[in-house]
């Protein structure tokens, strides 16, 4: 879906993009990043939005920079910011975005009530969109987005600003467009849970460039097999069994346990170790990296750098 | 979920040209406009001084029949509308002073009520339109789609085009067509053919420096009242300028200037220099110009040359705004 290379972005002198190169592909692409590292630059640079300095590719297929009216044309965007077209109602400013997209105008108003009947907009849809609380105005602009029926999303933190139930449903809608529609969707948030909930993969970035480019699965796998151990009562003698068969073993805030380099088909040894120290093991899984941890770890890498 | 959702459904229709989109932003303005009740009053209100030269017209035409009419038309000419020499040749030979009697009121129409109510309208309207945009983001939506600044620009821009248009160039052109209908036979057009495209032209000259020097002061604030007060601020200042600084010159300035003017040796103070810090003085030279009725002294090309360049900076200036802003 998208592919670009050395894209450079600076601002009087700063570099906000240093020679970003990424490749997203079909599916849902979770874009993390901390503040600052230049997540809304790259989604704004990628529709033309931001004149960069350096750096070509292609996005939807047209050439890019080159070609920027025809890939808006393609894709359907939702700012970060809180942003609308003041005096419209809900419907007006869909059908307006429709129509802008090229949609002809009795066209662009009856697919502007479809959308709106996808987001359960309701009757709230002929109110001005002053008077939408934060929550509705997320779902216009997404219905914005998504009206002109883009191949590709772009959502600038679409869940911020959404109650539990109101999130659950966006959510939801993101990952029906995937799986029954085919969209493809590059999903730019601080919340981590919604990534873990949705996206196929992730790309983190740090100071303005990539640092991660994979799937969810990939990240998720530990370096060295491990296995989570949670065991019952005192574990300091299996923690010091194990050291001493040469295991790595990570004590947790919580008292489980993390031990590596332990493959499933290697588990006998733990069994036969907890055995000899008298030691009451509850649960025993393979263990998995948690994108906060990934996350945690990418940026806190490239800060000490 | 509503009864009739169908869910999600993709669309696969053609669609419609790329240089239609700016009509899409048009159109939005105009409605989002067009709902406020007083604009709808000034709207109708606008259209009153019509009937002035409509009368004057009438008169001019219906004086075939009723010679006397063409005394109160030589009245009007030779008197508010300060063209003695015109009002006699009227009184000579009417058929012959016809085409310049009907520009003469429909310039009159132009330059006194409408071109007042156009700074009134555009005031009004204009400073809003990319205010709002500012202050409420809406630019992003815009230029997330399709659209580039010129797009943009040229939408905004034709929702005063609009509202202009409305209350200057239709009734001019209905004036018009009063003139023709109400004279005596179709041979006139022959005579005024020339007429609709003058008013069209200096419709184009009121229309479009106004509306770009009043979307740069919009571009520069999210408050559209400052837009509002810059605006207005430009053409009183400038007025009441021209107005001393001309007085001024005829009583007190040593520099005069001795010029032909129709054919008659004009003395009289440097006006030139002056009309140019004055936008209704500048426009009203130009405008006079264009319907082949300048009796003032000095050349209208300074006059020209001020509204070219006020609206080349001024899309400049817009443009420059517009793409700065998204760059943050």
């Amino acid at each position: 879906m998208i592919q670009v290379r050395n894209l450079v972005k600076r601002y009087r002198g700063v570099e906000a993009l240093r020679g970003v190169t990424l490749e997203v592909s079909d599916g849902i692409t979770g874009l993390l990043g901390p503040n600052g590292s230049g997540k809304s630059t790259l989604i704004k640079s990628l529709l033309g939005l931001v004149k960069t300095n350096e750096g070509q590719g292609t996005v939807v297929g047209k050439e890019w920079p080159g070609q920027v009216r025809e890939i808006r044309e393609l894709v359907g965007y939702l700012p970060e910011d809180d942003c609308y077209i003041a005096g419209l109602s809900g419907i007006e400013s869909v059908a307006l975005m429709a129509n802008l997209s090229g949609l002809p105008k009795t066209e662009g108003l009856r697919r502007a009530h479809e959308i709106c009947d996808f987001c359960d907009f309701g009757e709230e849809r002929y109110r001005p969109v002053e008077s939408y609380s934060t929550g509705m105005r997320q779902k216009l602009k997404f219905a914005q987005a998504l009206v002109h029926d883009p191949p590709l999303l772009i959502l600038d933190e679409p869940t911020t600003g959404l109650d539990p139930s109101q999130r659950e449903s966006m959510l939801r809608r993101i990952k029906t467009l995937h799986t029954h529609y085919g969209k493809s969707v590059l999903l730019s948030t601080h919340i981590l849970p919604d990534v873990k909930a949705i996206c196929d993969s992730v790309i983190i970035m740090v100071a303005g460039t990539v640092k991660v480019v994979d799937t969810l699965e990939n990240l998720s796998r530990p370096i060295h097999p491990t296995q989570h151990v949670m065991v019952l009562g005192d574990s300091s003698r299996l923690v010091q069994r194990v050291r001493e068969n040469g295991l790595e073993v990570e004590v947790e805030c919580d008292g489980n346990l993390r031990i590596s380099p332990l493959e499933s088909q290697r588990v006998e040894l733990l069994w036969q170790l907890a055995a000899e120290t008298d030691t009451k093991i509850r649960r025993l899984v393979p263990a998995m990296n948690s994108l906060d941890k990934i996350f945690i770890d990418t940026a806190s890498l490239s800060e000490v750098r | 979920m509503p009864i009739h959702d169908l869910g999600y459904r993709p669309w696969n229709g053609e669609k419609c040209g790329r240089w239609l989109r700016p009509r899409f932003i048009a159109a939005s303005g105009i409605a989002l406009v067009w709902r406020r009740k007083w604009l709808r009053l000034m709207l109708m209100l606008a259209w009153l001084p019509i009937f002035v030269p409509a009368i004057g017209i009438f008169a001019f035409e219906y004086s075939s029949t009723e010679p006397q009419m063409l005394q109160f038309v030589g009245n009007l000419v030779g008197g508010p509308l300060q063209r003695p020499d015109l009002a006699m040749q009227l009184l000579a030979d009417p058929d012959s002073a016809r085409h310049e009697v009907w520009t003469l009121l429909i310039m009159a129409f132009f330059r006194y009520p409408q071109l007042s109510a156009m700074v009134l309208l555009v005031g009004l309207i204009a400073p809003m339109l990319i205010s709002y945009d500012l202050r409420s983001r809406a630019y992003l939506m815009y230029f997330s789609r399709p659209l580039n600044v010129i797009d943009y620009m040229l939408g905004k821009a034709s929702v005063v085009w609009f509202f202009l248009s409305m209350i200057v160039t239709l009734p001019a052109l209905i004036l018009y067509l009063i003139g023709v209908m109400l004279s005596p036979d179709l041979s006139v057009v022959q005579q005024t053919w020339d007429i609709p495209i003058r008013i069209l032209s200096a419709s184009v000259v009121l229309l479009v420096p106004t509306t770009i020097v009043a979307m740069c002061y919009s571009a520069h604030t999210s408050e559209s009242r400052y837009a509002s007060f810059s605006w207005f601020a430009t053409w009183i200042l400038g007025f009441v300028a021209y107005q001393i600084l001309t007085f001024m010159g005829t009583n007190f300035g040593p520099r005069r200037r001795r010029g032909f003017v129709d054919g008659l040796l004009l003395e009289s103070i440097d006006y030139d220099r002056w009309r140019l810090l004055s936008p209704y003085h500048a426009l009203g030279k130009v405008q006079a110009s264009i319907f082949g009725l300048d009796t003032t002294p000095g050349s209208v090309v300074p006059s020209v040359l001020l509204l070219i360049a006020v609206t080349i900076v001024g899309a400049w200036l817009v443009r420059r705004k517009i793409l700065a802003l998204l760059s943050i």
